[in-house]
Protein backbone atom coordinates (compact mmCIF):
# COMPACT_ATOMS: atom_id res chain seq x y z
CA UNK A 1 0.00 0.00 0.00
CA UNK A 2 1.76 3.45 -0.72
CA UNK A 3 2.04 5.88 1.99
CA UNK A 4 0.67 8.75 1.40
CA UNK A 5 3.04 11.94 1.45
CA UNK A 6 1.41 14.64 3.36
CA UNK A 7 2.32 16.95 6.19
CA UNK A 8 0.35 19.64 8.39
CA UNK A 9 1.95 22.33 9.72
CA UNK A 10 0.21 24.91 12.27
CA UNK A 11 0.91 28.38 12.56
CA UNK A 12 -0.85 30.75 14.87
CA UNK A 13 -2.85 32.18 11.66
CA UNK A 14 -3.11 29.32 9.57
CA UNK A 15 -2.89 25.45 8.90
CA UNK A 16 -0.66 24.37 5.86
CA UNK A 17 -1.67 20.97 4.27
CA UNK A 18 1.03 19.74 1.70
CA UNK A 19 0.33 17.19 -0.36
CA UNK A 20 2.32 15.17 -2.51
CA UNK A 21 2.77 12.22 -5.12
CA UNK A 22 -0.35 10.51 -5.73
CA UNK A 23 -3.46 11.19 -4.20
CA UNK A 24 -5.82 8.25 -5.32
CA UNK A 25 -8.04 5.32 -3.55
CA UNK A 26 -4.91 3.95 -1.97
CA UNK A 27 -3.60 7.09 -0.04
CA UNK A 28 -6.96 8.81 0.54
CA UNK A 29 -8.60 6.93 3.51
CA UNK A 30 -5.44 7.90 5.45
CA UNK A 31 -5.54 11.82 4.33
CA UNK A 32 -9.19 11.40 5.56
CA UNK A 33 -7.53 10.47 9.59
CA UNK A 34 -5.37 13.41 9.23
CA UNK A 35 -8.59 15.87 7.65
CA UNK A 36 -10.70 14.52 10.99
CA UNK A 37 -8.17 15.53 13.32
CA UNK A 38 -7.22 18.30 11.43
CA UNK A 39 -11.50 19.90 11.04
CA UNK A 40 -11.47 18.93 15.12
CA UNK A 41 -8.62 21.98 16.05
CA UNK A 42 -11.62 24.20 14.52
CA UNK A 43 -9.06 26.09 12.00
CA UNK A 44 -9.88 29.58 10.80
CA UNK A 45 -7.59 29.20 7.74
CA UNK A 46 -6.24 26.23 6.03
CA UNK A 47 -3.86 26.33 2.94
CA UNK A 48 -3.89 23.24 0.97
CA UNK A 49 -0.26 23.20 -0.91
CA UNK A 50 -0.74 21.02 -4.06
CA UNK A 51 2.45 22.58 -5.68
CA UNK A 52 4.42 18.80 -5.25
CA UNK A 53 0.69 16.53 -6.11
CA UNK A 54 1.37 14.54 -9.48
CA UNK A 55 -1.96 12.29 -9.43
CA UNK A 56 -5.12 12.28 -8.22
CA UNK A 57 -8.19 10.66 -8.91
CA UNK A 58 -11.68 11.19 -7.37
CA UNK A 59 -11.23 9.03 -4.28
CA UNK A 60 -8.16 11.80 -3.74
CA UNK A 61 -11.04 14.93 -4.75
CA UNK A 62 -13.49 13.60 -2.49
CA UNK A 63 -11.29 13.81 0.72
CA UNK A 64 -10.07 17.51 -0.74
CA UNK A 65 -14.09 18.08 -0.54
CA UNK A 66 -14.40 16.58 3.06
CA UNK A 67 -11.36 18.83 4.04
CA UNK A 68 -13.42 22.00 2.18
CA UNK A 69 -16.59 21.43 3.29
CA UNK A 70 -15.11 20.04 7.21
CA UNK A 71 -13.36 23.52 7.75
CA UNK A 72 -16.24 25.50 6.08
CA UNK A 73 -18.56 24.34 8.81
CA UNK A 74 -17.23 25.47 11.61
CA UNK A 75 -16.44 28.89 10.03
CA UNK A 76 -13.31 28.39 8.92
CA UNK A 77 -12.01 29.17 5.11
CA UNK A 78 -9.81 26.84 2.69
CA UNK A 79 -7.69 28.14 0.03
CA UNK A 80 -6.36 25.40 -2.58
CA UNK A 81 -3.25 26.44 -4.27
CA UNK A 82 0.12 25.10 -6.90
CA UNK A 83 -2.31 22.47 -8.73
CA UNK A 84 -0.89 21.98 -11.68
CA UNK A 85 -1.09 19.19 -14.43
CA UNK A 86 -3.52 16.11 -14.15
CA UNK A 87 -4.54 17.14 -10.98
CA UNK A 88 -5.77 20.47 -12.40
CA UNK A 89 -6.57 19.01 -15.08
CA UNK A 90 -9.50 17.00 -13.10
CA UNK A 91 -10.53 19.80 -11.08
CA UNK A 92 -11.25 21.90 -14.39
CA UNK A 93 -13.01 19.17 -15.78
CA UNK A 94 -15.48 18.34 -12.33
CA UNK A 95 -15.73 22.66 -12.55
CA UNK A 96 -13.92 22.93 -9.05
CA UNK A 97 -10.77 24.90 -10.43
CA UNK A 98 -13.89 27.95 -9.51
CA UNK A 99 -14.91 27.12 -6.43
CA UNK A 100 -11.16 26.67 -4.94
CA UNK A 101 -9.82 29.72 -6.85
CA UNK A 102 -7.43 27.25 -9.14
CA UNK B 1 -1.52 -4.02 -37.39
CA UNK B 2 -0.48 -2.39 -33.67
CA UNK B 3 0.63 -4.73 -31.38
CA UNK B 4 -1.73 -5.38 -27.83
CA UNK B 5 0.25 -5.37 -24.62
CA UNK B 6 -1.12 -7.76 -22.24
CA UNK B 7 -1.37 -7.25 -18.54
CA UNK B 8 -3.38 -9.83 -16.30
CA UNK B 9 -3.39 -8.42 -12.31
CA UNK B 10 -5.15 -9.50 -9.03
CA UNK B 11 -8.49 -7.52 -8.76
CA UNK B 12 -7.68 -5.29 -5.78
CA UNK B 13 -6.60 -2.31 -5.84
CA UNK B 14 -2.94 -3.44 -4.43
CA UNK B 15 -2.00 -3.91 -7.80
CA UNK B 16 -3.59 -0.32 -9.35
CA UNK B 17 -0.16 1.42 -9.40
CA UNK B 18 1.54 -1.49 -11.27
CA UNK B 19 -1.05 -1.09 -13.87
CA UNK B 20 -1.40 2.78 -13.71
CA UNK B 21 2.51 2.64 -15.06
CA UNK B 22 2.67 0.12 -17.62
CA UNK B 23 -0.83 2.68 -19.21
CA UNK B 24 0.89 5.32 -18.30
CA UNK B 25 3.95 4.37 -20.75
CA UNK B 26 1.71 3.02 -23.59
CA UNK B 27 0.14 6.43 -23.68
CA UNK B 28 3.77 8.16 -24.03
CA UNK B 29 4.08 6.13 -27.00
CA UNK B 30 1.45 7.33 -28.66
CA UNK B 31 1.61 10.80 -27.13
CA UNK B 32 5.71 10.61 -27.70
CA UNK B 33 5.85 12.82 -24.65
CA UNK B 34 8.52 10.11 -22.98
CA UNK B 35 11.46 12.75 -22.37
CA UNK B 36 12.90 10.34 -19.40
CA UNK B 37 17.12 9.09 -19.68
CA UNK B 38 16.64 5.56 -20.30
CA UNK B 39 17.82 4.63 -16.60
CA UNK B 40 15.66 7.17 -15.22
CA UNK B 41 12.84 5.22 -12.57
CA UNK B 42 8.97 5.63 -13.65
CA UNK B 43 7.32 7.89 -12.03
CA UNK B 44 4.14 9.35 -11.57
CA UNK B 45 4.06 12.51 -12.91
CA UNK B 46 1.73 12.80 -15.96
CA UNK B 47 1.89 16.34 -18.13
CA UNK B 48 0.80 16.06 -21.58
CA UNK B 49 -3.15 16.25 -22.01
CA UNK B 50 -3.33 12.47 -23.78
CA UNK B 51 -1.65 11.14 -21.37
CA UNK B 52 -3.35 12.91 -18.66
CA UNK B 53 -6.63 11.97 -20.25
CA UNK B 54 -5.70 8.20 -20.49
CA UNK B 55 -4.17 7.69 -17.16
CA UNK B 56 -6.63 9.75 -15.36
CA UNK B 57 -9.60 7.52 -17.13
CA UNK B 58 -7.82 4.29 -16.37
CA UNK B 59 -7.08 4.89 -12.91
CA UNK B 60 -10.88 5.54 -12.09
CA UNK B 61 -11.90 2.30 -14.86
CA UNK B 62 -9.46 0.32 -12.62
CA UNK B 63 -10.96 1.87 -9.14
CA UNK B 64 -14.50 0.68 -10.34
CA UNK B 65 -13.57 -3.10 -10.82
CA UNK B 66 -12.04 -3.25 -8.02
CA UNK B 67 -14.59 -1.84 -5.65
CA UNK B 68 -17.65 -2.86 -7.85
CA UNK B 69 -17.11 -5.68 -10.06
CA UNK B 70 -15.01 -7.62 -7.33
CA UNK B 71 -16.68 -5.49 -4.08
CA UNK B 72 -12.70 -4.69 -2.85
CA UNK B 73 -12.65 -8.42 -1.86
CA UNK B 74 -10.41 -9.45 -4.78
CA UNK B 75 -11.15 -13.33 -6.06
CA UNK B 76 -10.28 -12.87 -9.38
CA UNK B 77 -8.31 -11.26 -12.18
CA UNK B 78 -8.53 -7.86 -14.36
CA UNK B 79 -7.29 -8.64 -17.72
CA UNK B 80 -5.79 -5.40 -19.39
CA UNK B 81 -5.64 -4.96 -23.24
CA UNK B 82 -3.30 -2.00 -24.13
CA UNK B 83 -3.17 -1.54 -27.92
CA UNK B 84 -1.10 1.75 -29.07
CA UNK B 85 -1.76 2.93 -32.14
CA UNK B 86 -0.14 5.82 -34.63
CA UNK B 87 -2.36 8.26 -33.23
CA UNK B 88 -4.88 6.81 -31.07
CA UNK B 89 -4.92 4.48 -28.35
CA UNK B 90 -7.18 1.10 -26.79
CA UNK B 91 -7.47 0.10 -23.55
CA UNK B 92 -10.10 -2.93 -22.44
CA UNK B 93 -10.21 -4.06 -19.17
CA UNK B 94 -12.01 -7.51 -18.48
CA UNK B 95 -13.69 -8.79 -14.78
CA UNK B 96 -15.05 -11.76 -13.87
CA UNK B 97 -16.56 -9.63 -11.14
CA UNK B 98 -20.59 -8.54 -10.60
CA UNK B 99 -21.51 -6.45 -13.77
CA UNK B 100 -22.08 -2.85 -13.51
CA UNK B 101 -25.08 -0.82 -13.96
CA UNK B 102 -23.40 2.22 -16.01
CA UNK B 103 -26.79 3.43 -16.55
CA UNK B 104 -27.19 4.46 -12.81
CA UNK B 105 -24.50 6.70 -13.21
CA UNK B 106 -26.30 9.97 -12.80
CA UNK B 107 -24.52 13.40 -14.74
CA UNK B 108 -22.67 15.39 -12.39
CA UNK B 109 -24.34 17.90 -10.43
CA UNK B 110 -24.19 21.33 -10.94
CA UNK B 111 -21.01 22.51 -8.71
CA UNK B 112 -20.84 25.33 -6.06
CA UNK B 113 -18.93 26.06 -3.14
CA UNK B 114 -22.24 24.90 -0.86
CA UNK B 115 -22.59 21.89 -2.91
CA UNK B 116 -19.89 20.27 -3.91
CA UNK B 117 -20.05 16.33 -4.69
CA UNK B 118 -17.93 13.96 -3.03
CA UNK B 119 -18.55 10.79 -5.20
CA UNK B 120 -19.95 9.48 -8.52
CA UNK B 121 -17.68 11.47 -10.28
CA UNK B 122 -15.29 8.98 -11.25
CA UNK B 123 -17.06 7.75 -14.13
CA UNK B 124 -17.81 10.97 -15.30
CA UNK B 125 -14.02 12.02 -15.04
CA UNK B 126 -13.24 8.81 -17.91
CA UNK B 127 -16.53 9.64 -20.10
CA UNK B 128 -15.68 13.21 -20.71
CA UNK B 129 -11.57 12.25 -20.65
CA UNK B 130 -11.84 9.54 -23.98
CA UNK B 131 -13.42 9.87 -26.72
CA UNK B 132 -15.21 6.51 -26.11
CA UNK B 133 -15.75 4.40 -22.82
CA UNK B 134 -18.20 1.50 -23.82
CA UNK B 135 -19.28 -1.12 -21.00
CA UNK B 136 -20.40 -4.49 -21.68
CA UNK B 137 -21.98 -6.24 -18.21
CA UNK B 138 -20.73 -10.33 -18.51
CA UNK B 139 -19.54 -12.48 -17.60
CA UNK B 140 -16.68 -11.73 -17.86
CA UNK B 141 -17.32 -7.72 -18.14
CA UNK B 142 -15.70 -5.50 -20.37
CA UNK B 143 -14.38 -1.81 -20.64
CA UNK B 144 -13.54 -0.52 -23.75
CA UNK B 145 -11.74 2.81 -23.65
CA UNK B 146 -10.28 4.92 -26.30
CA UNK B 147 -8.37 7.63 -26.76
CA UNK B 148 -7.27 9.85 -30.18
CA UNK B 149 -4.68 12.52 -30.61
CA UNK B 150 -6.09 15.63 -31.73
CA UNK B 151 -6.62 15.38 -35.66
CA UNK B 152 -7.22 11.57 -34.57
CA UNK B 153 -6.51 8.50 -36.48
CA UNK B 154 -8.24 8.79 -40.39
CA UNK B 155 -9.37 5.50 -39.61
CA UNK B 156 -9.57 5.08 -35.92
CA UNK B 157 -11.46 2.55 -33.91
CA UNK B 158 -12.79 4.64 -31.29
CA UNK B 159 -16.79 4.43 -31.90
Amino acid sequence: MPVPAFEVQRSSNSTTLTVRGSLDINTAAQLGDEIDRLVVDRPKLVIVDLSALDLIDSSGVAALVKLYKGVRSTGGNVTISGARDQPLAIFKLLRMDKVFNL
Amino acid sequence: MAATIRLSVPGTLRYRDLAVRIVAEAARLVSRSAQRAPNDPLDHDVRDPFDTAVVSAFMEIFNNVAIHAYQRKGGGSIEIAITPAERELVIEVKDHGHPFDIDEVPPLPEVHADALPEGGMGIHIAKTMLDEVTYEPGPPNLWRLCKRLPGGARASTCV
